[in-house]
């Protein structure tokens, strides 16, 4: 067991050492943190950040603000902007505390919030088009398929985070592409938004191959004007962030040769009190140590040297920083000049980089007698779909407050597909704690077919050490065969759903605090798509022989067998034929 | 052959303890039923209703959604009973209640004797008849109809409504008709294509009630303008009650255009499933055309027998409207005993009831197929409701064969029990 030492938490951390107060001049930062999270998963946060005055923004006087993503705010009249790109779980049992607090994670797939400046509803919606559709070219994303069965106007679950003048005709839209697969094709225009665009810097560190290779990962852009206590002096900030979860033994496997090999047998420590151990069976035990890594390694790439946009001195230079108990050993290995600093209690290492030779951090296998103290997560949440078959179901979202004694007050958003069809008359919140309704506020905007998708927000309350299961039922709608995916029988995703706390925990700053769930993936019933002429002519053909038997009844006349000459076989049709013809020429038979 | 009281009570009172008991012994069937396909279809599931109820008391307009589909006005009608997920005694007797109000009105009809005989027509065979007692008992205890109630459909009302239309234009009373038929058609939309029939039917009952034609013409513009003057104030006070004239677009236009695609025993869903999208339009055109077309065909060739038209259109609905559900098959079954007379001239009634029989029984289990099991397609699905149609269409047809042939027995009753043919 490794005795816990008290250390600083982590996200007060990055939180004071990342949000300094707003400067009205341009100015641009970057930090990439590194910490050890158990089951040798490794947290790297990257942080940019950079500022426009709001006046050289408005003159598009571009600095450090990019120019293609400014022009695209600008025309679509977006005042603040909030884009995810993510893939993956944060493993909230093992791995603690979201970084961030959830405030810079997005939904599996890509998301997307904005504020956008217009004078009516209809407006707002044509300015969000435009948006999606610009942004959709920005970052190779299938954005532009944000339509408005894809769009919802939250009530409750976010508030704008950056200082709006008139908050009167902003409009709040928000989509998720639950499908989207985040890849290589967006990194690149992401890191093309960054002044060392990937070159120089800790962004030099950031490779496709291993950052969507992480258990977890989630690129996140943030346009928000911010504005100094007397609301003159205004900046435009664009801070754009990635938080990636890397397993260190996977990212350390060799990029040509990256099959795992199992290790020799005698190299691992098995578990000799098992009934079944044996000379070829092995129970391994979990190793006391922290793996030796080092950052070409687990990122692939060397790191090139400090950006030069950076500031050279104070702690705003240090760009990168290392979260791990004192006792670990680490090495820098390097040909230039850097500088270290150690934080107060010792579990924060920053280095200054060297401008124009690499760095790399070099972390040998350790046994540790000290551990980090890990932030527990205010609230847990899983999702899931009950039941069987393609025609209905229920989602169930089990949410567990950890705390012995804080009430948790929450809001819960869930923007589904038009053809999951909710049944709020089933909604059901049950706490295992106590019979008070924990269900304090509702906002339900319906489904129509085709036109837009269910808007649920509801508000809760869990008391303390209990656990909530919300409950609803829900009908799966048959489409139209155009209507599914070249791959109908995966499955359709449903967007996760967004818990963001309201209290009592409050965040620092004004990003608030967040968890998302996994996505679902729902089974709809499916048509033969192999046969639509098929249906069109066994339709046709019943319903003729139903017409055409009521038809020749109602138009036809009755009379007796005998008195109508009897046309027996083909002999008498065709004598019948050659009379007609015979008479036609005139000649009697 | 009246029913008389005594019997009366009995039967109703074993249906409804049949009925209850169900309700009470198995509390869970009444939901497993309600989410059947057969029995529930988007515009008639009492699970949809119920949706639409909590939106209605919890202030959300139920309309601006895409999962309520029935009128307005049966809002107010089952906000008034308990909730029927906790408290659903109410909601069972109701539903009970309609199914024996149903069977009341049948038994009215089979009363009047309208079926063998008006005032323009004897059937030859007119003595051969069930009692009106057999006919309520086939209704209520038909099993289409058992599972019809124990779903809760909101069709049961529509039928109940059209049965009541029936019986009171064979009864001749023009204003109880004139309620019943735009009640119905305010439900359910079609039933105003049995307006004509019943017309003429009513027609001839005033006739022979007042010993004296009225003015054909006056008689159908007084009533035609009753049926506009009932459906239009049902419809305003719809709108009233909804707010807004939305609800037309969520209740006949989803009926008229066909959004939701849920299964059903019907024609209309698959094909419009697997149908390109530039032809949707067209195709609704059509097949809405092929529904209505029906009516003034049959009502002008067997203007003399407009009860039998009126029971060959519910027949024709149960096939070929968007929607049908096992429910208005039952209408139609409970109908067709009325024509007892017609029985021994039909040809393929072992064709059409095997072929009833088998969808009946391998529709639900082909369904489990596709959605649950997943060993089967669509196709098994589609298949059974190609079967269901055809076994009913056939029924239409012979029925109305047999009719026709038992007309051509008045008019050339040399004919009689010969072999004819169709020139």
């Amino acid at each position: 067991m490794l005795s816990f030492l008290s250390l600083l938490l982590f996200h007060a951390l990055i939180a004071c050492a990342l949000d300094p107060p707003a400067h009205a001049s341009p100015d641009y930062h970057e930090r990439l943190l590194l910490r050890p999270l158990p089951q040798d998963t490794l947290l790297a946060t990257f942080n940019f950040r950079s500022n426009e005055t709001a006046a050289a923004y408005e003159q598009q006087n571009f600095r450090l603000f990019p120019r293609s993503l400014g022009q695209i705010l600008q025309h679509a009249h977006t005042k603040e902007l909030h884009l995810r790109f993510s893939v993956g779980r944060w493993d909230a049992d093992n791995w603690g505390q979201r970084p961030w607090y959830g405030a810079r994670e997005g939904s599996n797939g890509v998301e997307l919030w904005a504020w956008i400046e217009a004078d009516s509803e209809a407006e707002a919606f044509a300015r969000w088009l435009t948006l999606v559709n610009n942004l959709s070219g920005l970052f190779c994303a299938s954005l532009n398929f944000i339509d408005a069965t894809k769009t919802i106007r939250p009530v409750l679950s976010f508030e704008p985070e950056g200082d709006h003048a008139d908050m009167s005709n902003l409009h709040l839209l928000h989509g998720i592409l639950p499908h989207e697969v985040v890849c290589t094709e967006n990194l690149t225009p992401f890191l093309k938004l960054l002044p060392c665009k990937g070159k120089a810097g800790i962004s030099s560190l950031l490779d496709g191959h291993k950052l969507f290779d992480a258990a977890f990962q989630t690129m996140a852009i943030d346009v928000r004007p911010l504005c100094d206590t007397s609301g003159q002096e205004c900046v435009v900030e664009m801070e754009q962030t990635v938080d990636m979860a890397l397993d260190i033994a996977r990212s350390k496997r060799p990029r040509d040769n990256p099959i795992p090999h199992p290790r020799p047998i005698e190299d691992i420590e098995c578990d000799t009190s098992k009934s079944y151990n044996s000379p070829d069976t092995c129970y391994p035990l979990d190793k006391k140590t922290e793996p030796a890594w080092k950052l070409t390694h687990v990122f692939g790439k060397p790191l090139r040297g400090a950006c030069p946009l950076t500031a050279t001195e104070g702690p705003e230079s240090e760009t990168l920083c290392i979260n791990t108990p004192p006792e670990r050993t680490v090495q820098v290995n390097t040909t230039g000049q850097y500088t270290e600093w150690l934080s107060a209690s010792d579990t924060l290492r920053c280095y200054k980089l060297p401008t124009g030779t690499e760095l790399d951090l070099v972390l040998p296998e350790q046994h540790m007698t000290t551990g980090l103290v890990r932030g527990q997560p205010h609230l847990y949440a899983a999702r899931s779909i009950n039941g069987h078959g393609q025609e209905r179901g229920s989602v169930q979202a089990v949410i567990k407050n950890p705390s012995p004694t804080d009430a948790v007050d929450f809001t819960y958003l869930e923007s589904l597909p038009w053809f999951m069809k909710p049944y709020l008359h089933t909604l059901r919140a049950h706490v295992s704690t106590s019979s008070e309704d924990p269900l304090k506020e509702t906002y339900y905007r319906p489904a129509i077919d085709r036109i837009r998708g269910t808007h649920l927000e509801l508000r809760l309350v869990i008391p303390p050490a209990s656990t909530l299961i919300l409950n609803y039922d829900f009908e799966k709608a048959i489409l139209r065969y155009t209507e599914y995916p070249p791959d109908a029988n995966r499955g359709f995703d449903a967007p996760p759903a967004i818990i963001r706390i309201l209290g009592p925990f409050q965040s620092a700053d004004r990003k608030g605090l967040y968890l998302r769930t996994t996505p679902l993936l729902l089974s709809l019933p499916t048509p033969d798509f192999s046969m639509p002429y098929n249906v069109i002519i066994l339709t046709s053909t019943v319903m003729a022989l139903g017409f055409g038997n009521i038809f020749n009844l109602l138009v036809r006349r009755f009379v007796g067998a005998d008195e109508v000459p009897a046309a027996r076989g083909l002999k008498a049709i065709i004598q019948g034929q050659m009379q007609g013809v015979r008479a036609r020429f005139g000649r009697a038979p | 052959m009246a029913l008389d009281s005594r019997q009366k009570a009995a039967l109703f009172a074993a249906a409804a303890a049949v009925r209850l008991l169900l309700f009470q012994a198995f509390p869970l069937l009444p939901d497993r039923l309600a989410g059947r396909v057969e029995l529930s279809t988007p515009v008639s599931s009492f699970k949809r209703l119920q949706e639409g109820l909590y939106l209605y008391t919890h202030n959300v307009s139920p309309y601006d959604g895409g999962v309520y589909h029935h009128p307005p006005l049966l809002l107010p009608l089952f906000s008034l009973l308990p909730d029927a997920s906790h408290h659903p005694f109410a909601t069972n007797l109701l539903f009970t209640a309609i199914d024996l109000l149903s069977a009341h009105a049948l038994a009215r009809i089979a009363d009047s004797g309208h079926a063998a005989a008006t005032r323009l027509f004897q059937s030859p065979r007119q003595g051969l008849r069930w009692s009106t007692a057999a006919i309520a008992a086939g209704f209520l205890f038909n099993p289409f109809t058992l599972a019809t109630c124990m779903a809760r459909s909101t069709t049961t009302l529509t039928n109940l409504f059209i049965l009541t239309a029936m019986a009171k234009a064979c009864q001749g009373a023009s204003a109880t008709f004139l309620l019943a038929i735009s009640a119905a058609s305010y439900l359910a939309m079609h039933p105003i294509l049995l307006f004509p029939p019943l017309l003429v039917l009513l027609y001839h009952t005033r006739n022979e009630k007042l010993q004296a034609a009225p003015n054909a013409w006056a008689f159908t513009a007084v009533h035609t303008l009753g049926l506009v003057l009932l459906c239009g104030t049902l419809l305003l006070v719809s709108a009233i009650l909804a707010g807004s004239w939305d609800f037309l677009e969520a209740t006949y236009g989803v009926r008229l255009l066909l959004p939701d695609l849920t299964p059903n025993v019907g024609l209309w869903w698959y094909f419009f499933t697997e149908m390109f999208d530039s032809f949707r339009d067209f195709f609704l055109g059509v097949f809405w055309l092929h529904v209505a077309s029906y009516t003034p065909g049959l009502t002008i060739r067997l203007r003399t027998q407009p009860l039998f038209v009126a029971t060959t259109l519910t027949g024709i609905f149960a096939i070929f409207t968007p929607y049908p559900s096992v429910a208005d098959a039952a209408l139609y079954l409970a109908l067709v005993p009325l024509f007892r007379h017609l029985f021994p001239l039909m040809r393929y009634t072992f064709v059409a009831s095997a072929a009833v029989l088998y969808a009946s029984f391998l529709g639900p289990a082909f369904y489990h197929l596709w959605v649950y099991a997943g060993s089967g397609n669509a196709n098994f699905f589609y298949a059974i409701t190609l079967v269901w149609s055809l076994g009913l269409s056939i029924l239409v047809g012979d029925s109305l064969f047999a009719a026709l042939r038992d007309e051509l027995d008045v008019q050339r009753p040399e004919l009689r029990d010969k072999e004819v043919k169709r020139i």
